[in-house]
């Protein structure tokens, strides 16, 4: 990167299913939150992009009434369509280009308005897979699972250890959505059946919610806060439709962690970042992105889980805020995790503090078994 | 700190009408392939893709999720949608992501298949933009009789209101907007990837057509078009070595105001003025102050509008200041803004010829890229293209993209 660029300012809303909020309500809340947290008011901000959805609003131009709410009026805007970390990326460009310093994302969705398993139908390609009317994101989950189980012999429980680290993870989170202090594999296995092996508590909850960060360029940076969270790599991929592509690994986290890796210089990736935040919108994604971002060899997943080794007091803690599974607000999710890494970095996650975090991953994805996934390591001062 | 230059190396686009011959993902296909392939790049070249079109009038829903194999995934993918101003913003999304240093060589496809879809169009069929907002704002009291007004025509109805403005502000009568349309159909007769071709049209031709909402006719609205357009950006070395006259990226400025008249409540306390277009100024500011261009006037050689009716011509020429507040109608009286004109505008029939909505503002980055380049055919204008300015717009009347184009690479 020809500049260096940090987080400076974030906040997001207390994450449940239908609040008594409106959406542009939301959108003002984590905004001015973020703002009150760097600092700043709107007009030190440059350029302002907004990450919402036309089919998750139920409307066309999603971005339209929120330009008051954001405070993007009469300032640079513009609109990304996919996970809340890729606009963090789209907000990055624009302040590498030149063209600006300081930059907000603003990310938001209720998914309690219109419901993103419905909306996942849409995806499919309209002239084959949606007539057959038996593929979503569930099934095609479950599809993906029972692969995975079978090539790699991973039991049921290995994968309810995953719903039980983060939603127990999730009820130490003031802003979770789906908080299970007592939580145990008994329980996720007992939770209503979907689509084999996929089961209630194995899915990542409905959410409605907001979240926003402030991003500034070295010099903005350093004139803003004394605890800037820089961020040192970024790398994404998008792989081929769902019939066309290898559905036992992801491979394009695999590629997108590689390029995130080598522009942040992380040699020993699994030993130099200190926490990871990752979208798993299913559990058994979540041992998938174990083995893709490189935490562990193929198929292996399920050891870690089990040796606890992503737990909060684990080696290398995975979700300590509940993750994707703890709250969802879909296109928010991303920059939620970004949130909570940077958070870590800068000692104010509060109850679920891992500590000396220096440097922290986050991860983000869009579409059908984490089809498009993104993902950035975060560090603190030198 | 050094600016990266950023460079159009390559266009594709599809023809545009109503393509039943293809489905979405082929016509998107169609008109990557032909862009890559005039950019002299194979797709492993590409380093990343941006794509967008406005969701909802097909009924599908992220297309490049499952259509992506067609024109190069896997690979690094960013959607970007802004309804109106898609395009533009997928141009400057595409600019960005070269300009940023990430990559070096980028394709932005932008795209729209209206035919597929039971709706009108964008021209019609945009009640549900706000539709959210209108029941919110009766809940608060406001009239639903001038709810319905102003909702149900959607882009025609807002746009009927703006015209109002503008001829009140202006001065000029619905003969000038005939005579906008009529030139934009004559020229997109000479254009072969245009929707409403029609040679020899005169403003008398458009002024027998009907009304559909004062002051607008049956004449003066878009068509609602099936087709996709394509660039590929590279870096300045990449750029010099692939292209023989690379169409240079100078400046971009996307700034977006309050919804115009639907303001914070609908009730009256936003712009009223639908003809102001502040954004649109302030986005031209910044754009030629990055392009380093001081005096437009005399520095653009020609301009591609976003016009799906006529008065935006006049109006938005005058808004990114090629003409003075009100007087654009003088110009095109003199035949200033034809073809062979001074300042010519839309010489590709512009938005009310052809209008794919999405793909809509992307076309007018394109086809000003294909004047700088000389590559566009029986519309190129006889002169010399140095500098050309690309204009996209959008919400409810509130979102502009501002592209300035050039011959040279900024310094």
């Amino acid at each position: 990167m020809n500049r260096k660029i940090a987080i400076v300012g974030y906040a997001q809303t207390h994450h449940e299913h239908d609040p008594p909020n409106t959406r542009e309500g939301m959108v003002f809340e984590a905004a001015k939150g973020a703002l009150d947290k760097a600092g700043i008011t709107r007009e030190a901000i440059d350029t302002v992009i907004n990450v919402s959805s036309d089919y998750q609003d139920g409307r066309t131009i999603s971005n339209l009434f929120l330009v008051m709410a954001e405070g993007a009026y009469l300032k640079d805007e513009s609109k990304v369509e996919m996970d809340g970390a890729f606009g963090v990326l789209y907000a990055m460009m624009r302040i590498l280009s030149g063209n600006h310093d300081t930059a907000m994302v603003v990310g938001v969705t209720q998914g309690s308005i219109f419901s993103p398993h419905q909306i996942s139908f849409y995806t499919l390609d309209p002239t084959f897979d949606r007539q057959i009317g038996l593929l979503n994101d569930i099934s095609a989950a479950a599809i993906q699972a029972r692969m995975y189980k079978n090539k790699h012999d991973v039991s049921d429980e290995q994968i309810a250890m995953v719903s039980v680290k983060n939603l127990v993870n999730a009820a130490s989170n003031p802003y979770a959505h789906r908080k299970i202090p007592d939580l145990n594999v008994k329980k996720v296995l007992g939770s209503k059946l979907y689509y084999d092996p996929i089961r209630e508590l194995n899915i990542s909850p409905i959410s409605d919610g907001a979240c926003a960060v402030v991003l500034a360029s070295e010099e903005k940076a350093k004139e803003i806060t004394d605890a800037p969270v820089w961020i040192k790599g970024v790398g994404s991929c998008q792989d081929s439709y769902l019939r066309d592509r290898n559905l036992l690994k992801l491979e394009s986290l695999e590629i997108a962690a590689k390029k995130a890796y080598e522009m942040a210089g992380l040699k020993n990736p699994s030993k130099e970042f200190d926490v990871a935040e990752v979208t798993e919108r299913f559990s058994h994604e979540e041992l998938m992105i174990y083995e893709a971002l490189g935490l562990c060899s193929e198929g292996r997943g399920k050891i870690l889980i089990e040796t606890g080794v992503t737990e909060r007091k684990g080696q290398i803690p995975v979700n300590p805020s509940g993750g994707a599974l703890g709250a969802d607000p879909v296109l928010a999710t991303g920059l939620v995790r970004i949130a909570e890494a940077a958070k870590q970095i800068r000692g104010e996650a509060g109850k679920y503090q891992i500590q000396g975090v220096r440097q922290a991953l986050a991860h983000g994805q869009t579409g059908l078994c984490a089809q498009s996934n993104i993902v950035f390591i975060l560090g603190g001062e030198e | 700190m050094m600016k990266r230059n950023v460079a159009i190396i390559g266009c594709g686009q599809t023809k545009h009408g109503r393509l039943r011959d293809v489905n979405t993902s082929e016509m998107i296909a169609e008109a990557a392939w032909k862009a890559m392939e005039d950019a002299n790049v194979t797709p492993d070249e590409v380093d990343a893709i941006v794509v967008g079109n406005m969701q909802g009038f097909g009924g599908i829903y992220d297309t490049e999720l499952w259509a992506g194999e067609l024109f190069g995934a896997p690979k690094p993918f960013l959607r970007i949608t802004t309804g109106g101003t898609t395009g533009g913003s997928v141009a400057h999304g595409g600019y960005y992501s070269v300009a940023s240093g990430l990559y070096d060589v980028v394709l932005a496809v932008a795209f729209e298949k209206h035919s597929d879809s039971k709706e009108r169009g964008a021209s019609t069929g945009l009640a549900h933009v706000a539709m959210a907002n209108i029941f919110h704002t009766m809940q608060h009291g406001a009239s639903i009789k001038w709810l319905v007004s102003l909702a149900t025509g959607a882009a025609t109805g807002v746009s009927a209101f703006q015209a109002s403005c503008y001829m009140y502000r202006s001065g000029c009568g619905v003969k000038h907007l005939d005579m906008v349309a009529a030139k934009s159909r004559r020229n997109a007769a000479k254009n072969e990837y245009a929707h409403l071709r029609w040679p020899n049209c005169t403003p008398e031709d458009i002024a027998k057509t009907e009304w559909i909402s004062y002051p607008l006719r049956f004449g003066h609205v878009c068509p609602a078009s099936d087709g996709a357009s394509a660039v590929v950006y590279a870096e300045e070395e990449i750029a010099k070595k692939k292209a023989e006259r690379p169409a240079w990226i100078k400046g971009v400025a996307a700034y977006a105001d309050e919804p115009n008249l639907m303001g914070e409540n609908s009730q009256g306390t936003a712009i009223t003025d639908l003809s102001e277009q502040l954004q649109c100024i302030i986005s031209a500011r910044e754009a030629y102050q990055r392009a380093g261009i001081k005096n437009p006037r005399k520095e653009i050689d020609m301009a591609e509008i976003y016009q799906p009716f006529p008065h935006q011509e006049l109006m938005f020429s005058e808004r990114v200041d090629l003409f003075d507040d009100g007087k654009a109608w003088i110009a095109l009286e003199e035949g200033q803004t034809e073809i062979d004109g001074s300042m010519p505008l839309d010489p590709s029939g512009g938005v009310i010829s052809t209008n794919a909505i999405g793909s809509s503002a992307m076309q007018r980055v394109l086809e000003c890229a294909l004047q700088v380049m000389g590559k566009a055919g029986k519309h190129q204008v006889p002169k010399d293209v140095k500098n050309a300015v690309a204009h996209g717009w959008g919400g409810a009347t509130n979102f502009t993209t501002i592209t300035v184009l050039g011959d040279s690479p900024r310094r």
